[in-house]
Order: C-alpha cells, then structure tokens, then sequence
C-alpha cells in the first residue's frame, strides 16, 4: 500500500552491547526513503551521549564528514542552536545514564542512501529524559558530506554499553 | 592538562579492562573485533580530549541558567545596587574553567 512503513530491520537490545546496527546485509535499496526509530535506549554510563555513524558497504563510516544543525529544546533552560561541522559521528541521545528512566527516544528519516552521486541527509526528531532528571530535545538534522551510497547506521554510545532499547528501520514505501 | 596521546594510553586501559565488548547485528550479540576494539579505544580519547578542551562551554551554558532569569537578575541589580547577576556569571566561569 503506499505510503506505508515496511519493516526492514530491528535490533532490540536486552543485554549490554557497545554498538547496534541497523541495515548492513539487512539492508533493502529499493526505499527513497526510511525511517528509523528509536525506543526505550538507555545507557550504562552516566551522561552519555549516543552517537551514530552511516554505514557504507556495512562498515561504520568514521571519516570527519559529519555536519549537524538543530535546536536544542531544554525543559530547564533556555533553548539553544546546536551546530558543528566534521564530526567523526553525530550526536542523537543526550546524557543519558543509570537515572530511573533516564532514556531516549527518536525518529529520524534517511534520504539518499542509496544515492552514490548525493550526501546522506537525515532529519532527526529526539527526545532525551538526562540523566540530570530533566528533557531535553532535539529537532533538526544532520549530513554526511560524502557523495556515497549508505547501507545502514550504527549507533554506539560515548562511553560504556548502550543497555537496553529497541532500534527499528523502515523503508517508506512509494 | 593531558596530550591526545596520554588520553589514548588512558583510553587503551579503560577499553581493556572492560573487554570483553559485544556489538548487536543482525539480532546477534558478537563480539567486537580487533579493528572494532581499535575504533572503541579512538573515539574514547578523542570523547576525553574533546571533554577536556571543550566540555566548560556547554557546562557553563547550563549553568548560567535561563537568559530571562539573568535578565531579571540584572533588573534587580540596576534596582537595588547589588552585584549578584555579576557574581553569579564570575561563579560559573570559575567552576567550570576555560582549559589553559
């Protein structure tokens, strides 16, 4: 049917692992466009960034060509633009940790994957409980400036094992 | 203050002794591989030298506090003659030094 979300991958994380992948060998190119969702990730590292990398032919892509630029939505604070460029990884969850129900939760759609002439753009939508005890979001998006096709992403945290969560993609049917 | 390098000796410790390191693909749990490891031990020196260099900036953002707090903390300094935005900016700046 179109316009709807096919179910392409999904990892749901029980017991500690440094890094998830989503795609790789699971990845289908026949989408435009995928989604990618986040629930429930938590960290075993207080404060905490989660991080993620492309994936080009299944490998994490760790060259300095992430570019990122958002708004930073801050339940305790003031709002504030969140911007860099050359990373070697982009950013998603904030400062998770050990925190009851410190977390995050994310949607993110992907747009040039499979494009080997266009930079992978993804937007991103995110939700962070920190381990600080309050919410912080995030909405914008984020760039890799290399004309490359992309099978998938990874994510990892900034220190220590990402706990729990469920990381889901889908292809968005035309 | 610590070079890349110390903090890649101090990296090669923690991520050995947190060996060993597991990745989930393709809902299996598999351990890291050298060249994994090698990346894992990378981007924690370089998450500490980025701490290190740049972490006071976003602690002293959270710690100013709300721009219409400072704004009303400023009113009531011009109003009554005391120093406390002043004071409140001097104590963030020196809890959470710029690196040398």
């Amino acid at each position: 049917m179109a316009g709807s979300l096919i179910k392409i991958d999904e990892e749901i994380v029980t017991s500690a692992v440094a890094s998830v992948t989503l795609g790789g060998s699971d990845w289908d190119s026949s989408y435009d466009v995928y989604m990618v969702k986040l629930n429930n990730v938590t960290g075993s590292v207080d404060t905490e960034h989660l991080f993620l990398r492309i994936l080009v032919s299944s490998s994490p892509d760790t060259s300095a060509n992430y570019d990122r630029a958002r708004k930073q939505l801050k339940s305790d604070t003031s709002f504030t633009n969140s911007s860099n460029t050359n990373e070697t990884k982009t950013y998603i969850g904030q400062q998770i940790g050990t925190a009851s129900n410190s977390q995050t939760n994310a949607v993110m759609y992907l747009f040039n994957f499979n494009n080997a002439s266009e930079y992978n753009f993804a937007t991103l939508e995110e939700l962070s409980w920190r381990q600080a005890g309050n919410l912080h979001g995030n909405q914008g998006g984020w760039v890799s400036t290399v004309q490359q096709a992309s099978n998938g992403v990874q994510f990892y945290m900034e220190d220590g094992n990402i706990l729990s969560g469920t990381f889901t993609l889908y292809g968005l049917k035309k | 203050m610590a070079t890349l390098e110390e903090l890649t000796v101090e990296a090669t410790a923690e991520i050995e002794a947190a060996k060993p390191m597991y990745k989930q693909v393709n809902n299996e749990r598999l351990e890291f591989t050298e060249a994994d490891y090698e990346q894992a031990i990378t981007d924690l020196a370089n998450s500490k030298f980025d701490e290190q260099q740049y972490g006071y900036i976003e602690k002293r953002v959270e710690a100013y506090g709300a721009l219409s707090e400072q704004m009303d903390m400023q009113f009531k300094d011009a109003t009554n003659g005391t120093t406390t935005w002043v004071d409140h900016v001097a104590k963030v700046k020196a809890d959470f030094p710029k690196p040398e």
